[in-house]
């Protein structure tokens, strides 16, 4: 059987003296959208960042197609093409959109075709193109995460990883976006997308975990959720066996 | 009397160029990092003293010893670097600290090495005069220099808009975490500001050496100028540098020329209060300060 295109192994990581995730182990299959629910405080964003470097892991594994990645810098899962778009966009604030989507470019595998990327997001985003040389901090909520999926986009992808996009966002700004990462996931991009949306997330999964103080409490292949059942456990009316 | 005005304009705008290119350094660490390297003003008179031992010792003239002052000065600005990338709080107080010290360290050595004589230039070729349209005088270094600086100011304000690496620069100075995430590695892209600011102090120091006497404590002097140019064009701007050098300079020269010499270090100071009054961000600073 093929590895998985990202996997985390009995994965322990925190912040200073206080630990986040508990054994936590996951693995997201090529080509499919694994998605992360759980309440605020689950360790949820904890788990992308310690995936990304950004958060140190204390023990565990950490792989890409098998390949150990544990404890690489953060540019170096990037050029790997594991990419997150961060919880709160953190987008540049003072530098334009277009100069934010450069910097998507910046990874030297993809600076050979950043002008074509550019225009390929441009006509996915074309408000973006309008704005392009506006400040990006000008921008409304629903603008700053088409930046910062946008510029996710420029870098290439191999894992997308999404960390709650639609968080401060108004219900039709939601599915605007949600419509972009459906066309992610109809291109083929192995997508990992943390949501509070539970209705959003499932509709596009096709794998769901729920993680609950750090720990996951429940995986599932969608067709087998029963809503009922998840609203329980993500609400702790009931434990999970 | 409007000739004296004009001459003073004139001498003003070379001199901004010069001042502009003793700040432009500092103006890139500051607005980059956050950091106010007060060590800044040695590492330009550093450049400045390497070309006055390459001339009295290696017989050569002050252009040609900018490779030799680049690459004892390049050293010098890495290291301070490495010094500060070990502060682990507080940086923007603690770098103010360690850089003051390194200040100190830095005019010292030069004190012991060059002895506080003050040294010229012997190629006198460059303080000859020279004449734009018969009515505007000046010396043939400020007009190099100042078009150096133009050459300097332009390209920088290119490779940080333009190239990958000023505009991966830009982004760690704007979200360190959200470069991080676009493949930046934080800590080459300091070092790089780190060298683009002592490749721009070198070229100062060959101004000032070219132009000017030195002497030891001339660091300090060069580091206060620079710090009053960079926050008075506020903070990250690059064009603002040249604009606040130049302005500096026309004061002191028509200070100079129509109220006292002695007066002019005097008006620069009023004036940039006077701005700061105004406009407390600079004059191309942002309102507010980004999180």
């Amino acid at each position: 059987m093929q590895h998985p295109a990202l996997e985390v192994r009995e994965v322990q990581a925190g912040y200073g003296p206080i630990n986040v995730l508990w054994d936590v182990s996951a693995a997201a299959r090529a080509g499919t959208t694994t998605t992360i629910l759980g309440p605020n405080g689950a360790g949820k964003t904890t788990l992308l960042r310690a995936i990304m470097g950004l958060v140190k892991v204390r023990s565990g594994a950490i792989e890409i197609d098998g390949q150990p990645r544990t404890g690489n810098a953060t540019w170096d899962m990037v050029r790997d093409g594991v990419i997150l778009v961060p919880e709160g966009r953190l987008i540049f604030r003072d530098m334009t959109v277009e100069d934010n989507l450069l910097m998507g470019a910046y990874p030297a595998r993809s600076r050979p075709r950043a002008a074509s990327n550019l225009d390929d997001v441009y006509q996915l985003l074309p408000r973006l193109k309008e704005r392009r040389r506006q400040l990006a901090g000008s921008l409304s909520g629903g603008e700053a995460q088409m930046v910062a999926i946008g510029r996710g986009l420029m870098e290439e992808p191999q894992i997308f990883l999404i960390d709650e996009p639609s968080l401060g966002l108004a219900p039709v700004v939601v599915d605007e976006i949600f419509a972009i990462l459906r066309k992610q996931k109809e291109l083929g991009r192995t997508i990992v997308l943390v949501e509070q949306n539970t209705h959003m997330a499932l509709s596009l999964a096709d794998h769901v975990y729920l993680m609950q103080s750090g720990r996951i409490i429940l995986s599932r292949t969608a067709g087998e959720i029963d809503i009922n059942h998840l609203h329980d456990l993500y609400f702790a009316r009931e434990t999970a066996t | 009397m409007f000739e004296l005005g004009l001459q003073a304009i004139y001498s003003g705008v070379l001199t901004g160029g010069y001042y502009a290119l003793v700040a432009l350094g500092l103006a890139l660490v500051f607005g980059t990092m956050r950091v106010i390297n007060l060590a800044h003003g040695e590492l330009v008179l550093l450049a400045a003293y390497v070309a006055y031992s390459a001339e009295v010792h290696l017989a050569i003239s002050p252009i040609a010893a900018i490779p030799l002052s680049l690459v004892v000065v390049s050293l010098v600005a890495v290291l301070v670097y490495v010094l500060l990338s070990h502060i682990t709080r507080d940086r923007e107080l603690n770098s103010l600290i360690l850089t003051y010290g390194l200040g100190i360290v830095l005019t010292n050595l030069m004190l012991l090495i060059w002895s506080a004589d003050i040294r010229s230039t012997t190629a006198t070729w460059f303080q000859e005069g020279a004449v734009l349209g018969d009515t505007l005088y000046s010396s043939r270094s400020e007009v190099i220099f100042f078009l150096v600086s133009l050459v300097l100011v332009a390209g920088l304000w290119f490779w940080l808009t333009r190239s990958w690496h000023g505009r991966a620069v830009r982004a760690v100075s704007s979200n360190r975490d959200a470069a991080m995430l676009m493949g930046v590695n934080p800590r080459t892209t300091e070092v790089l500001s780190f060298l683009v600011a002592g490749l721009l102090a070198t070229f100062a120091g060959i101004a000032l050496y070219t132009g000017k006497t030195i002497d030891p404590p001339l660091g300090h002097a060069l580091t206060i100028k620079a710090f009053i140019i960079t926050v008075l064009a506020g903070m990250g701007s690059i064009p603002g540098v040249l604009l606040g050098a130049m302005l500096i300079g026309i004061t002191e020269a028509l200070t100079i020329s129509f109220v006292s010499t002695s007066l002019q270090d005097l008006a620069g100071m009023v004036l940039f209060l006077a701005v700061l009054l105004l406009r407390p961000q600079g004059l191309f600073g942002f309102g507010t300060r980004r999180g």
